[in-house]
């Protein structure tokens, strides 16, 4: 007998199902990723072309 | 996908902003930090020095007033 606690269809209390969580996570951690990539290439050109850290 | 299962027991509309808040007040924070403790940022934005900027402008100014004349040497001139 499956435990109704990992059942795909449960609705949790935020109204969301497993599936609909990790959907919006995977975005979630994506956005992270493309921002955290722009913003280390920020950081190269002002490590290059400003006077920071020299 | 680690914590996927996060968005079960706190609510999108909540947490999502939370967390990009956070992000943009710290990373706000830490360049107003290097703005006001530093000098050499503020300088670095001010850009060159007023007597430079003044001179190139001055000598832009000169060049716009005198248009370039065609000056021939004497022996390529025939008469």
């Amino acid at each position: 007998m499956a435990d109704a606690d990992s059942s795909a269809d449960k609705v949790w209390p935020t109204g969301l199902t497993e599936e609909q969580s990790e959907e919006i996570h995977r975005h979630l951690i994506q956005g992270t990723q493309i921002f955290g990539f722009i913003a280390a290439l920020a950081h190269l050109f002002a490590y290059i072309y400003s006077p920071w850290l020299k | 996908m680690i914590y996927g299962k996060l968005w079960l027991v706190v609510r999108p509309t909540v947490g999502i902003p939370l967390f990009l808040g956070a992000v943009a007040v710290g990373s706000f924070a830490v360049h107003v930090a290097l703005l006001t403790n530093t000098t050499w940022v503020k300088k670095f934005l001010n850009g060159a020095a007023p007597a430079a900027t003044a001179a190139i402008e001055d000598s832009a100014q000169r060049m716009a007033a005198a248009p370039p004349t065609l000056v021939l040497p004497a022996q390529t001139v025939k008469q």
